[in-house]
């Protein structure tokens, strides 16, 4: 069985939300504490850094907590090839420590600068939608997404504009196909104001990978939508008639919501195919 | 000419501490970090056609009557009016300082509509934001050692080098002594300045 660890920052408060679901696609997650031995997380075969406010965002989102031994530990792990997962504040880690887009290694090339809507400012909390691109970070994140489908997931965030000021750095993310997740319309194309678009995004950037793919920030939260009953009632479109239909059926609520592909994907690509496939 | 209010807290400010205990750990051997203080600047610029001292009366009554800017019990405050901020923004004795700003506009029209909104003020244009980071240090042969400290502890260019600034998310301006007001107007009314290549 594939051995996850969730590493747990002071401040994080999603780790055992993101357990849950690791654990009913296959998997077997550990709550790490950030300070025990960074060589603890040698034995993991992938990493997840829990949303939350590490440090609670003092000095800047992902700051500090960028600069511990764990996360150290955890880039070297990812120059291995191992799986790394930040969703929301641990994209913000992600960002923070170089380890995304990791164009050049050990250079911090981007920001999560705060929200940018008309007339909005600071910390904002909906639904939104997401389409996945072509780039590296298909193969281990998306396997388990059916084609063409628009993914709805909850964003909760005030710090999540994928930014950079280096010009090469921005060209390599659309020449490379780094922007796994945009988000989009209602008709699934890239989203062009808000509310479709929550923050002003670098290409409407939800998510961003490394070159190699298996470094993933997102800043939406999947493991907040990955149960059919997490899906809001009013939801429009297909989750939305699927979440409606499910009133009632305790057994249908319990079952997949849109969020889950991620973390059957992941699950996929560590070989962990029959456990998976069975808790759709 | 515009008008500067400076807060900072009066009480512990856990960002300063933060930012201390962490920028301890990435400084070279032979350097220090003795204290950390953190400052918010608001520049207040006339309207257009008005006089620069129109509103600095009404601002301060604000300032000095209201929790609008500055709550008395945690934070403390130098108002300082466009006549009388003097030619320069001093650092404090024995620090030098970070202004940072967002690579945004930094004009915070929200902050300016809900002051107006409270405390009607005639002849007030823009609102600019930046903060203020000020830093004591120390190198290895007595001084402040500015240079190393900026590099280790200033915008962040790697994993373990900077701190308190992100470049992709702002720009900021080195305080050493002292700075033209002018010269802090311009940084912060200005566009932000392209990134400094970090190589």
């Amino acid at each position: 069985m594939a051995r996850i660890a969730i590493l747990q920052i002071p401040g994080v408060n999603c780790e055992y939300e993101t357990a849950r679901v690791l654990e009913t696609v296959g998997l077997e997650p550990r709550i790490v504490r950030s300070n025990e031995p960074a060589s603890v997380l040698g034995e993991f075969d992938a990493y997840v850094l829990p949303g939350g406010f590490a440090f609670q965002d003092r000095i800047r989102a992902g700051a500090v907590a960028a600069k511990l031994p764990a996360v150290e530990r955890i880039a070297a792990e990812s120059e291995r090839g191992k799986p790394v997962l930040g969703i929301c504040n641990g994209a913000q880690v992600l960002v923070e420590a170089g380890l995304v887009p990791g164009i050049r290694s050990g250079r911090v090339e981007m920001a999560l600068a705060p929200n940018r809507a008309p007339r909005r400012q600071g910390y904002l909390c909906r639904w939104v939608r997401i389409r996945v691109e072509d780039g590296p970070g298909r193969k281990i994140w998306c396997s388990a997404l059916p084609a063409g489908e628009i993914v709805p997931l909850p964003m909760a965030h005030g710090e999540g504009r994928f930014e950079t000021a280096d010009p090469e750095v921005r060209s390599s993310i659309q020449r490379d196909g780094l922007a796994l997740f945009r988000y989009v319309d209602a008709s699934g194309q890239p989203a062009s104001r808000y509310p479709d678009d929550p923050n002003g995004a670098l290409f409407q950037a939800a998510a961003i990978t490394n070159r190699s793919g298996n470094v993933l920030a997102i800043m939406p939260h999947p493991e907040r939508a990955s149960w059919l009953k997490q899906v809001p009632l009013e939801w429009p479109g297909v989750w939305g008639e699927r979440r409606r239909g499910s009133v009632g059926s305790y057994e249908a609520l319990e079952g997949s919501g849109p969020g889950r592909f991620l973390f059957e994907s992941l699950a996929r690509s560590l070989g962990v195919v029959r456990a998976a496939e069975a808790s759709r | 000419m515009s008008a500067v209010l400076l807060t900072q807290f009066k009480i512990s400010d856990l960002s300063a501490w933060t930012a201390l205990e962490t920028g301890r750990r990435l400084l070279a051997p032979g350097l220090a970090l003795h204290r950390v203080v953190r400052e918010d600047l608001y520049l207040f610029e006339p309207g257009s056609g008005a006089a620069p001292d129109a509103f600095e009366g009404p601002l301060r009554h604000a300032i000095e009557s209201s929790n609008f800017f500055v709550n008395p019990n945690k934070e403390r405050y130098r108002f300082l009016t466009a006549s009388g901020r003097g030619d320069s923004l001093e650092a404090p004795e024995g620090a030098w300082g970070i202004l940072a700003r967002t690579r945004d506009d930094t004009q915070d029209d929200g902050l300016r509509a809900r002051l107006l909104r409270e405390h009607p003020i005639e002849g007030l244009g823009a609102i600019r934001r930046g903060h203020l980071w000020w830093l004591w240090t120390e190198g290895p042969e007595g001084g402040p050692a500015v240079e190393e400290c900026y590099e280790r502890i200033g915008p962040v260019t790697g994993t373990r080098r900077g701190l308190l600034v992100n470049p992709h998310a702002e720009a900021d301006l080195r305080i050493e002594g002292s700075v033209p007001w002018q010269t802090v107007e311009r940084f912060l009314a200005g566009a932000a300045p392209a990134l400094r290549s970090a190589a």
